[in-house]
């Protein structure tokens, strides 16, 4: 679990740009969007991109878009189940 | 009035669609879908191509066909709202590798409003509007204020968009697309479905309507939410403003408002906002019968507002409010009940709503030709009026306007590409992280204009000229969507693609909450930006930004601009001018003063001189001029000039300024702020000014552009 909030962390940067934001900086369990990294509703839709073609991960409503997106544990969360869910 | 929708073609079809409610969107079969069902959309079935030009070409040129039935003359200036212009074609050629640039020949926005204006014959202004959403009421706004000013009898506006790959894919890249296709004021709404379409309006200023008016544009609001890049602000602020200046500037009020033709998009966060607006403008009063046709036609995005206009025509002349389409269910958030059928009623005046991407809001007044209580609408004094320049700051190879300047003084040329390190100087990276280079360029260039009149208000409107717009966010979006089959790509990009992103991320930096207008008129854009910021600016205590610029992009630059193909070296930059409306007192001003397509026409260089006042005065007023000649227009450019000089016998220097700026559609910008930084310094430099330094004596100078729009702006000290 810990590696895959580790990888999402890396992404996130990535995906969105993030100047002089390193891993260590960003807290799994603080709130993501709209918290301390200044991120809004374009960066979901920039995430969901991402989730989608690299986790294969469909998010198309917003109700699922503001669980998923709480925080970076909450991602990693739903993914792992996610892709224990389809591997059963 | 010309019109053709996914419903019908011309006026006598859409009147029967509008009758029957007829639906017009179904799945997408213009182009294939690789992976997924294609999604609903408002497309024009059975559409032939005329001659070799794209989609959206040949949509205006039916709708201006149309409108031009029963006119005798050619009009005195076309207006027109777009955003796609040539990109169904584009996005094919550059989906399969090719990379001629013969073949991008239409790209431009620009390219479709100089189309219509050969088919119809123009040869006065021909601009080109693109604020998203809004730009076909945009267009009407510019065109009506011309009419205004007395310095047109006879406009054709309206918009056009066709669809293609950049529009479908991106607005479902953003979650705006309604997978069953638009409900729009439907509790259960889940996004809009994209269109296409074009509507012209053929405009004419008489004290009293001629007999065969259709209907009369009474007013027009425009606005800027300044609050985010794609999303309308919550409580509908901006759309709001935009009501109540398109009232006021009608001269009515709410109650006399029969109808209204809402913006209605199906998106869950537009119609929200849409609601609250109309509910805070109507207050306790009863709110007239309001519909959307979206649910029938989709979003024909730079099209729609002038689809508004010629419906809310439709309904005056035919006392008809069209159907609701797709509304089944009351949505107790928005508190508003549309007819789901259509309706006969009376109606004297309609107001119809149009907002865009970056907040861009503009509303439309239209009344009944001959049942109105004639208020006395005067014509103002000609126009446009100058505007006193307050600051001003530019960008070219050798970097900010001290750079340029210095480079020029020491007799090198400035062209060449704007370094990144210093755009980014005045801004925070990370304020700037989603923005690409043009975006981040004009963000830089308004704060750069601004910094030394910190006592001064802020700009409270943006004019922002661009050829291209943000192509690196076009090439990327495509590269993204083309590399991953044509499943994924950026919702950034495709929000940072419309041409007025940049102008929106301004209005959010300074709060600019008035007009925001993006002109894309190829090598004149910047000229047709100040000459829209001239005609649309009456507050003198307003003061307002005007930017022009342009981006150099490695594989699109020498694609869709020819000059660049035939330029030795590649350029960019651009330049912005903090400005208000001028007094006699204002030390330094600027004036837009002549503008016209100049097509095969061999009077516009008389035109021009007289405009400007005949031989003597030019002469006596201006110590230079800076002239503009872009690459792929040189021979034609050159006779302009050659016929200018000898017409006036000109003893003055003349500084050919893309020698020194390079090749790039706004280098007119960089040239209206180095003759602001001339003026100032009461010379022109050595080197620039072979072989020394020209005194001005107080004169001023004229920015001139030739090839094939034909431009004049005064910078007098």
């Amino acid at each position: 679990m810990n590696e895959l909030i580790n990888e999402l962390k890396v992404k996130i940067i990535e995906t969105l740009n993030l100047i002089d934001v390193v891993p260590e900086n960003i807290d799994e369990n603080a709130q993501l969007i709209g918290g301390d990294l200044g991120l809004d509703s374009i960066d979901v839709l920039e995430l969901v991109m991402m989730l989608e073609k690299d986790y294969g991960v469909k998010i198309d409503s917003r109700e699922l878009g503001v669980k998923i997106f709480a925080s970076v544990a909450a991602l990693a969360d739903y993914l792992h189940h996610y892709q224990s869910g389809k591997s059963n | 009035m010309g019109i053709i929708s996914p419903v019908g073609c011309g006026i006598r079809d859409t009147i029967k669609a509008i009758r029957n409610a007829t639906p017009g969107i179904k799945p997408l079969r213009l182009f294939p879908t690789a992976h997924t069902a294609p999604l609903p959309v408002g497309e024009i079935s059975s559409l032939s191509c005329i001659e070799d030009v794209p989609r959206t070409h040949t949509l205006a040129r039916i709708a201006a066909e149309e409108a031009m039935k029963d006119a005798r003359n050619a009009p005195d200036a076309v207006v027109i709202g777009v955003t796609t212009g040539g990109m169904p074609v584009t996005e094919e050629l550059l989906k399969n590798g090719i990379l001629d640039p013969e073949k991008y020949k239409y790209h431009s926005t620009g390219s479709v409003a100089a189309y219509v204006a050969r088919f119809v014959g123009c040869k006065g202004p021909v601009l080109t509007v693109s604020t998203a959403c809004s730009s076909g009421a945009v267009a009407l706004k510019i065109a009506m204020e011309m009419l205004r000013s007395g310095k047109a009898k006879q406009v054709m506006a309206g918009g056009v968009d066709a669809l293609c790959r950049l529009t479908y894919y991106g607005f479902h890249a953003l979650q705006l697309v309604d997978e069953t296709g638009a409900h729009p004021f439907d509790r259960k709404r889940r996004g809009m479905s994209v269109g296409e379409g074009a509507a012209m309006l053929l405009l004419t200023v008489a004290e009293s309507p001629p007999d065969n008016a259709l209907a009369e544009l009474l007013g027009a609001g425009l606005s800027c939410d300044a609050y985010h890049p794609a999303a309308p602000h919550p409580m509908g602020e901006g759309a709001l403003r935009a009501m109540k200046e398109a009232l006021f500037d009608a001269r009515i009020s709410p109650a006399d408002i029969d109808y209204i033709h809402l913006h209605g998009t199906g998106t869950i966060d537009n119609d929200l906002a849409e609601a609250r607006a109309i509910h805070t403008l109507f207050r306790d009063r009863p709110i007239p019968p309001l519909s959307s046709q979206k649910g029938a036609i989709g979003h024909s995005l730079a099209a729609a507002g002038a689809v508004g206009a010629v419906v809310s025509a439709i309904s005056i002349t035919n006392g008809i409010i069209p159907a609701n389409t797709g509304f089944h269910e009351p949505d107790p958030l928005l508190h508003l009940l549309p007819p789901v059928e259509p309706l006969q009623a009376k109606i004297n005046a309609v107001l119809a709503n149009s907002f865009g991407f970056g907040g861009n809001n503009a509303v439309l007044v239209l009344g009944h030709p001959h049942r109105r209580k004639r208020s006395p609408t005067s014509i103002r004094p000609v126009r446009p009026l100058p505007l006193a320049v307050l600051g001003s700051a530019c960008f070219t190879g050798a970097g900010n306007a001290k750079r340029t300047m210095e480079r020029l003084g020491q007799g090198e040329g400035a062209r060449g590409i704007v370094p990144s390190l210093e755009i980014l100087k005045p801004l925070s990276e990370k304020y700037v992280r989603r923005l690409k280079r043009l975006c981040r360029m004009v963000l830089s260039l308004a704060v750069s204009a601004c910094e030394d009149n910190e006592k001064t208000d802020p700009p409270s409107a943006v004019y922002f000229g661009t050829g291209w717009g943000g192509m690196s966010e076009t090439y990327d979006f495509l590269s993204k969507l083309y590399a991953s089959d044509e499943q994924f790509t950026s919702p950034t990009d495709f929000i940072g693609s419309v041409h007025n992103a940049a102008a929106g991320h301004v209005a959010i930096r300074f709060q600019s909450t008035g007009p925001n207008v993006t002109t894309t008129g190829d090598d004149c854009s910047f000229e047709q930006a100040l000459y829209s910021a001239s005609l649309l600016s009456h507050d003198r205590n307003a003061p307002l930004l005007v930017i022009g610029a342009d981006e150099h992009h490695d594989t699109l630059s020498h694609l869709f601009d020819a000059s660049v193909a035939q330029g030795e070296f590649p350029a960019d930059g651009g330049g912005a001018l903090y400005l208000r409306p001028a007094t006699s007192e204002s030390p330094l001003q600027i004036c837009p003063s002549f503008i016209a397509y100049s097509g095969e026409n061999g009077n516009t260089i008389s035109e021009l001189i007289n405009t400007l006042g005949g031989a003597k005065r030019i002469n006596d007023q201006f110590g230079a001029i800076l002239a503009g000649i872009p690459a792929a227009q040189r021979e034609k450019g050159e006779a302009q000039l050659n016929s200018f000089l000898s017409m006036t016998g000109y003893p003055h220097p003349i500084i050919d300024y893309r020698q020194f700026v390079g090749e790039f559609a706004s280098a007119s910008a960089v040239a209206a702020v180095l003759a602001v930084s001339f003026a100032h310094a009461g010379e022109i430099p050595a080197h620039i000014c072979f072989p020394r330094a020209a005194p001005l004596r107080g004169r001023g100078i004229l920015v001139l552009g030739f090839g094939s729009h034909i431009t004049a702006v005064e910078i007098m000290p």
